[in-house]
Parts: structure tokens; sequence; C-alpha cells
């Protein structure tokens, strides 16, 4: 999906991979009804990424609704930036899937989540348990099995601190690359790397030691 | 490697590129460094597996996607994108019922100011935009009820007619005359009876 242009970025020579939800965000643009494919798309991302923050099945529904009609509110103020992931990337390249609109949505997530959490900070936190019920529905021994593994993995992420079960969530569970989290974080990607890697350590370190 | 520095995170953020272009082709083997932690190859093979990406009821998807759709119209003819705050918070408000409506009764029904009345000529059919029908178009619960009222009335109005017709135009049988000679005279007894009995006999008279 992403279009390669040349003399866009910063150094000209480089191609820099435009936004692949550019013509998406041009028809919402042009009209806004267009925007619900953007929102059919990024709904579940957005969802989760709620969800895994907020630990509750309607905080993260109110969440997502406010993410998407700030998005929706403020798309004509949105500035695609081809250059902004020049130099991204483990090896340095411009990730092929870059996408600064999703960039844009998951800042606005991030806000807006941080908003429902100041705000809620008195209300209690129910477990997230949700998530985990994945296995055949029919077969409940193994659902209930899946369900209690599933925890265990999600209470290790829990125990992180906040900035690395955040770079976590972004990259498990939102598929995003690491100089994707970078711009969402407000971090370097070093940081984002480095986040990344103790947060993987901490988990094994918590999963070796409830096996134990 | 055991260590925490910006080396061995290179070597993980590797891993995880491997893992998941791995599992985007379907392939099981994953490119790995040598050197790397077996302890963070577990730790993150369990997150991709069990780490799963959730989805909102469907129920909650449709509904925000008719707000998103009304808050675009109301963006298109340059209205505030505001909504009043029960139609914002998903949760607390109903989702909104799906209009049953012709697109002509909408429009005749809905629009009452002119910038609805732009907004439905410049939006056109909901296939055009959005898979929901604009706000115009769904936001008629209390006409619906006034006319659902007004429609059983007016039912029991034809209804008491038809009666009423079909009573005067009863099969003038000797049979009918005996069986309504009968009636009014069980009817004397009391003063509705004797109401009746005279009417009885004035149609029987007629007939």
């Amino acid at each position: 999906m992403s279009r390669t242009v040349f003399g866009t970025s910063k150094d000209a020579a480089r191609p820099a991979h435009l936004d692949r939800d550019r013509g998406l965000v041009e028809a919402a643009r042009s009209a806004p009804a267009c925007f619900d494919a953007l929102y059919r798309k990024y709904l579940a991302q957005v969802y989760s990424y709620a969800f895994y923050e907020l630990r509750d099945h309607h905080a993260a529904e109110d969440a997502t609704e406010r993410v998407f009609m700030q998005a929706l509110i403020g798309l004509p103020h949105f500035e695609e930036r081809a250059d902004s992931f020049v130099g991204a990337g483990s090896s340095g390249e411009v990730p092929a899937d870059a996408s600064t609109f999703r960039v844009w949505l998951f800042r606005i997530a991030r806000n807006v989540v941080a908003n429902e959490r100041r705000r809620d900070r008195r209300r209690p936190v129910t477990p997230l348990e949700d998530a985990q019920g994945l296995a055949a529905a029919d077969d409940v021994v193994e659902a209930a099995a899946a369900r209690e593994a599933g925890s265990t993995a999600w209470q290790a992420v829990a125990r992180l601190p906040e900035d690395r079960r955040r770079a976590v969530v972004l990259r498990f569970v939102d598929e995003m690359s690491t100089a994707e989290i970078a711009e969402v974080l407000g971090r370097s990607e070093g940081a984002v790397r480095v986040l990344l890697h103790r947060a993987l350590r901490s988990v094994a370190a918590d999963l070796r030691g409830r096996l134990s | 490697m055991l260590g925490g520095g910006p080396r061995d995170a290179r070597r993980t953020e590797r891993y995880l590129d491997g893992l998941m272009e791995a599992e985007e082709r379907g392939v099981a083997e994953v490119p790995m460094d040598l050197d790397i932690d077996p302890a963070v190859v577990l730790a993150a093979r369990q997150l991709r597996a069990e780490l799963i990406r959730a989805h909102p009821s469907f129920r909650f998807e449709e509904g925000l996607a008719a707000r998103l759709a009304r808050t675009a119209g109301r963006m298109k003819v340059g209205l505030s994108a505001a909504e009043p705050a029960e139609q914002v918070l998903g949760r607390t408000a109903p989702a909104p019922i799906a209009p049953f409506r012709a697109p002509g009764v909408a429009a005749s029904a809905g629009l009452a100011s002119a910038g609805l009345a732009a907004a439905h000529e410049r939006l056109g059919t909901p296939a055009a935009g959005m898979r929901t029908l604009p706000a115009f178009a769904t936001r008629t619960p209390r006409p619906l009820i006034v006319g659902g009222v007004g429609v059983a009335s007016a039912a029991i109005s034809i209804g008491a007619v038809y009666v009423a017709w079909r009573w005067s135009r009863a099969p003038h049988t000797p049979m009918v005359r005996a069986v309504r000679a009968a009636r009014a005279g069980r009817g004397h007894a009391s003063g509705h009876g004797r109401r009746a009995g005279v009417l009885y006999g004035i149609l029987g008279a007629m007939s």
C-alpha cells in the first residue's frame, strides 16, 4: 500500500514511503463520511490498546469513541509527514508499512487513555480477563487452561513499568514497528528498543519464577 | 547475552521483526542471532501467542459508526461537530434505532431546517457514504409514537363504522326479523332494552 516517491524527504536521493493510508485520508478529508473506512480499519487496534491499558471493557469503549471522534474532527489539521520515518527500522531503512496516520491516531489514543486514567483514578480497576478467552469455545478445559496461561502472561506484563508495558502492547498487540512506537510514545527509537528488550527480560524472569 | 544495552536491544528487535514476518508468511522458522538470550526468545513467543487483539462488540462498532456519520454530516455542512452528551456517550445512550422509513418520508418529516435540508441533498443516499443513514433520518422516535397512536385510533374508528354498517345492512330474511323481535321482547325489562326494542322496531318497519 505504501507509495515510494523521490525528493519529498530531507534527503532528496532517498526514497520516502508515503503514508499507506494516504488515499483513505484524502478521501476522508474531502468527504468526512469516508472516514468510515479508516474507522473500520483501525477500530480493533485502538480498542485493544485502550483495553490493555485501561483493563476495562466499558472504559475502553469510551476511550475508543473519544479517539475516533477527535480524529474525525481533527483530520483537517492532520499533516502527513513522509520523512518522519527516515532512518527508522533496525537496519536504518524506512519501514514499508509506515503509517503516519496510524501514528497520529495512536498519539490521540495515548492522550485519551492518559486522560481516562487520570479521571478514573479512584475507580477500582477490574482484572483483564476477557482478552484471553481464545481457545475453542466448546472445550471448557482447554479454554480454562488457555485463559490461565494468558492471564499469567498478562500478569507478567501488567507488573511492568508503564512505559515498558505500553511499548509491549504496541509491539505485540498492535504490531507496530520500533519507529512507530517511538513516534507514538514521543521517545527515541533507541530508547524504545531498550524498553522492549528490558520488558522482555522482566517478563521472562517473571514467567520463570512462576514456573519454578 | 544477559545485558540490557543497545546492542542486545538491537538483537532483540531483529528477532521480533523476524517473528512478526514469519507469522505473516506462515513460516515456523524465525531467524535469530546465536547469542540472543533464550529466555527473551521464549518470553517473546509467549507474549506473541497470548497477547491477542481484542475487538469491541458489534453493537458498539455500529453505534459508533452511526455517531461518526452524524458528526461527519455536520462537518460537511459546516455545523458544529459536537453532539449532545447523551448521544456521544454510546454506553449510556442506546444505539440509534435503524430507520424503517422510506427516504421520502424521512425527508418530509425530519427536515426541520434549511441546514439539514442541504445536508440531505449533499449526502444523498446512505450507500454513497457510510453504511448508516444521516442523523435526521434516524432521530424520529416521537413522531413514530404519535403516528402509531393516530393509526390505531383511525383503525378503531373504521372498525366501529364497519360494524354499524354491517348491522344496518343485515340480510332481511324472516329469520332475522324473528330474532330481532325476540331480542326486542327480552329487552323490555330495562330502559336500555326498551330503547333497543324501539330501535329494532324501527329497523324492522324499515325492512
